[in-house]
């Protein structure tokens, strides 16, 4: 695999914790900033000003033709020859973007009505040898629940940009890019063999290289299957991140307490079981329109997507000590976001409430959650940390979570390739780049802070908290514009 | 000097009590020489599942050290699943070996020994300072000293046949305990070969099922020392999904294992997957390469609610020196001076004994990317990491002597056992919970 290093370095922040998720850093809820914030909305609602969208970008002159063309580029998709190098057969992957000369994924889900999810940009592979041609402009937010961000200031102790924070980003976000899906353990390739660098220079030879190789697998190089010589698997590299999917939990014939997988319900909600109880939500990609919509495709995602990064600061932010002696309460995590796993991809952590919002047990669990949070359309909480999830909800029997078969027999995602944005700042969000969120069912995005957070980096390449008090003003109009918009 | 009264036991008896792959060392005394100072010291150790380690601790280490500083030394093997009765035999004595090494943290013993902290002191100005895992494993919260010195533990990965799961769909072998249940259990009905994770009263067993609790959140002390097991689902949960393990694609062979009984199941191919030490890999592969071949090793399975990837230590090796030791001077430097054959011990262990100081094997990632008798050569690399999902005995608080007389006494296998005889997983929790806490109350009014 090919070995890059970290970009950004948050400034050192020491991480303690308890048990590998939960850590100390609990995420602080939004609730004591969200009635303040739609007062805000409702105060500038009819505010909506034009705003200067190119200041953004960071290319200075000469625009184009010049060194600073590759600073931070918004995301495009990997080509083949990347994916190959990092451990993956790009014939197994699902809905990638600009499959089909172009066409998969092209609209529908993520994207809304004629919004396109990408475009074909011929600058990717020259701001990048690593992309190909399409740029995604389809954002999705989720919410972070370690604070490992080096942008993030929930908790009150944050990272270099928290000096000013205000209730303007309570939260800690981050955007990713959902390239393609990975239903089975097949998509990780058990071999694979690439030189780079030969040269067959002529003069007598004396210019011969005979490069090296990107290897997996291979037997004559002493190589186990499905590993590097580093000894990686990409699979298990994977392992150490999660990204929690809610699917939602209402169907035609009422609220489902569980998924439709007898395998994911014994994980944890019941492992004795030994049927499905009924009704049941999917957890299999479905065919609309003749494309395939993925189990975990917004539309079906009562919340946005949770991360759980706090086993492994996506930016190396939390002081990973990797000889693992004692530096104070420093969870000691083997891989690096950015610098390991290279296609930024995630296991899927499917999270659910096993009981219906009004349950006698569980029904105050959720309001206590809910009243913090915010509700989904069905009546259940968001939940927006591991202690939320794992201690207030599935310690008390109210809530479970499973993963997909590794086989692929629940029929929809194990993995995700989602990198995330490594720095949305300054260009890394594009101008034509569209926040994939979760939507009430009025059309209204489910959480304002993360359209705020996502329109502030899409128009001034900064974050809230970094903006004049008069570009906080334009934000806080366009939000309400985006959510006008959406009725 | 007076010697020791510590039962010796014979090879026949040592050898069947430490039957399966797990094989041991030859019992061995140094015989007497001439040592002109008259000085003795009688170490007593566990049986290293790896019999080339013991002949060179025995022969060398301990032969070589007695040369240097004018001691007769001797050295008693002692059979895993004796250590603990032997130890008590010698406290309740107040006599016995001036060093006793036991293969897990030895808290419950920590009134009788003396502070260990100085020896560390003396190591650290080499070797720089303790790692985490050692630190949580050997130090005392009541009294804080340090109860015993580790030097080596041994991580505890996913052993399992790639060619029985590739049969099922799953080449790369499962990830999470979900996939072993779900993937077992097809494997099972396939091919008729079920898991060997032990979750029998052995050390393995106790491991294995600690680890299983601890991925799943069913945690027995929180941090601060408390004890919380079963004060909310998971608790019941995880043991119900040991059980569906065992049930639905396991064998009820599971419970009884003697010690070294997975790792006997799995040299013969009769089970698919284990976790285990990789004595386990090393056994087959003297055994039989085409076996090793087959047999892959992995980080351990991802845990659910939160906990990801994570296995307890096989082995944390942990020396003491009793507070009634004869020589406690030359026991100390002895166990200090350890830390000076690591390297070798690393090598004599066959990379079984990962340094719990990093300096003494530097190499080591390189020597697990070019193992000599792996095929192929860099198959232990996956264990490059492994200090990463290892944490101590006791996590997340430490190695405390309820939590260390809860491993002995295999509360967790029994709770597991009541449950595959037909009782609840709740009511065996319940069970094992009130068993937790009679040790807990027991150990508080000790002090």
């Amino acid at each position: 695999m090919v070995v890059e290093t970290t970009v950004f370095n948050s400034g050192g922040r020491v991480i303690a914790a308890a048990s590998p998720e939960e850590g100390f850093k609990v995420m602080k809820g939004m609730g004591k900033y969200a009635s303040l914030f739609v007062t805000v909305l409702a105060l500038v609602g009819l505010m909506f000003l034009t705003v200067p969208r190119a200041v953004a970008q960071q290319d200075g002159s000469p625009i184009g033709g010049d060194a600073d063309d590759t600073f931070n580029p918004p995301p495009c998709d990997y080509n083949d020859q990347f994916y190959g190098d990092n451990g993956i057969d790009v014939t197994q992957l699902v809905g990638r973007f600009g499959d089909n000369n172009g066409t998969t994924r092209l609209t529908g889900p993520p994207a809304r009505g004629n919004q396109k999810n990408y475009v074909a940009d011929s600058t990717c592979n020259v701001k990048d040898p690593n992309r190909r041609n399409f740029r995604i402009l389809a954002t999705t937010g989720g919410n972070s629940d370690d604070n490992n961000s080096p942008f993030t200031c929930a908790s009150g102790n944050g990272g270099p940009n928290c000096a000013n924070q205000s209730f303007f980003e309570p939260e800690t976000f981050e955007f990713i890019s959902i390239l393609a899906f990975v239903n089975s353990q097949n998509a990780f390739s058990n071999s694979y063999l690439r030189n780079v660098g030969f040269i067959n220079g002529g003069l007598q030879g004396v210019q011969q290289n005979p490069g090296e190789d990107i290897s997996i697998g291979q037997a004559s190089l002493g190589e186990s299957p499905a590993q590097t010589l580093r000894g990686f698997a990409m699979q298990d590299i994977v392992s150490n991140f999660e990204a929690y999917a809610a699917l939602k939990q209402t169907t035609p014939q009422g609220f489902a307490s569980n998924p439709c997988s007898l395998a994911m319900i014994k994980q944890l909600q019941n492992p004795n079981a030994t049927s499905v109880p009924m009704p049941c939500f999917p957890v299999n990609d479905t065919v609309v329109n003749g494309q395939t919509v993925s189990d975990v495709a917004t539309p079906n995602l009562r919340q946005d997507w949770r991360f759980a990064t706090n086993r492994n600061a996506m930016d190396g932010s939390d002081n990973n000590d990797p000889v693992g002696a004692i530096t104070g309460n420093v969870i000691n995590a083997p891989f690096g976001y950015f610098c390991d796993d290279l296609l930024g991809m995630w296991i899927i952590t499917y999270f659910w409430v096993t009981a219906p919002p009004n349950d006698p047990h569980c029904g105050p669990i959720y309001q206590s959650i809910g009243a913090k949070n915010g509700f989904n359309t069905d009546g259940t909480p968001i939940v927006l940390t591991a202690f939320e999830l794992n201690t207030e909800l599935e310690a008390q029997g109210c809530g479970a979570e499973a993963k997909e078969d590794l086989a692929g027999n629940d029929g929809g995602a194990v993995w995700l390739i989602c990198p995330g944005i490594p720095d949305p700042r300054a260009g890394g969000i594009s101008t034509d780049a569209f926040l994939d969120q979760v939507r009430n069912s009025n059309g209204i995005p489910q959480n304002l802070f993360l359209t705020a957070n996502f329109l502030s980096l899409q128009i001034f390449g900064k974050f809230p908290n970094e903006l004049t008090s008069k570009q906080q003003s334009q934000v806080r109009a366009a939000a309400t514009s985006a959510a006008t918009a959406a009725n | 000097m007076p010697r020791s009264k510590t039962q010796r036991i014979t090879r026949r008896n040592f050898l069947k009590l430490t039957a399966g792959a797990a094989a041991v060392g030859p019992f061995f005394v140094l015989t007497p020489n001439a040592f002109a100072s008259g000085k003795t010291l009688n170490v007593a150790k566990w049986a290293h599942f790896l019999p080339e380690f013991d002949d060179w601790f025995i022969n060398v280490v301990a032969a070589e050290w007695g040369k240097r500083n004018d001691t007769k030394v001797t050295v008693d093997v002692i059979p895993v699943e004796e250590i603990r009765e032997r130890a008590f035999a010698e406290v309740t004595a107040g006599k016995g070996h001036d060093v006793f090494v036991f293969p897990w943290p030895p808290a419950e013993f920590h009134q009788h020994v003396i502070d260990h902290t100085g020896i560390y002191q003396t190591v650290a100005a080499k070797y720089g300072a303790i790692q985490q895992l050692a630190h949580r494993s050997t130090f005392s919260l009541s009294n804080k000293k340090y109860f015993a010195f580790a030097d080596f533990w041994t991580p505890s990965p996913l052993h399992f046949y790639q060619d029985y799961w590739a049969q099922i769909g799953m080449p790369l072998g499962p990830v999470h305990f979900g996939g072993l249940l779900s993937g077992g259990t097809r494997l099972r009905d396939k091919l008729g070969i079920p898991c060997g994770l032990a979750f029998c009263p052995t050390l393995e067993g106790n491991v294995t099922l600690h680890s299983i609790l601890y991925a799943h959140r069913a945690l027995i002390f929180d941090s601060g020392g408390n004890l919380v097991f079963n004060k909310d689902v998971f608790a019941a949960r995880a043991i119900s999904l040991i059980h569906a393990l065992c049930r639905e694609s396991g064998t009820s062979e599971q419970l009884t294992w003697p010690s070294g009984g997975s790792v006997s199941a799995m040299l013969a191919r009769k089970t698919s997957s284990t976790t285990n030490a990789i004595s386990l890999l090393r056994a087959a592969e003297k055994q039989d390469p085409k076996v090793a071949g087959k047999m892959w090793i992995q980080p351990p399975l991802i845990g659910t609610s939160g906990m990801g990837v994570t296995a307890l230590p096989h082995v944390t090796n942990c020396s003491v020196v009793w507070n009634f030791a004869q020589n406690e001077d030359g026991a100390r430097q002895f166990i200090g001076d350890l830390i000076d054959t690591s390297r070798t011990g690393y090598e004599k262990s066959l990379g079984v004994n990962f340094p719990i100081y990093p300096k003494t094997v530097p190499d080591i990632i390189v020597r697990l990317s070019k193992d000599p008798q792996a095929n192929p050569p860099s198959k232990y690399t996956a264990l490059k990491d492994a200090l990463h999902w290892t944490p101590n005995l006791g996590v997340p608080g430490y190695a405390t002597p309820a939590y260390m007389e809860i491993f002995n006494t295999s509360v967790v296998p029994k709770m597991v056992a009541r449950v595959a005889k037909g009782e609840s997983a709740e009511d065996a929790a319940a069970a094992g919970a009130a068993e937790m806490q009679r040790i807990v109350d027991k150990w508080k009014q000790a002090g």
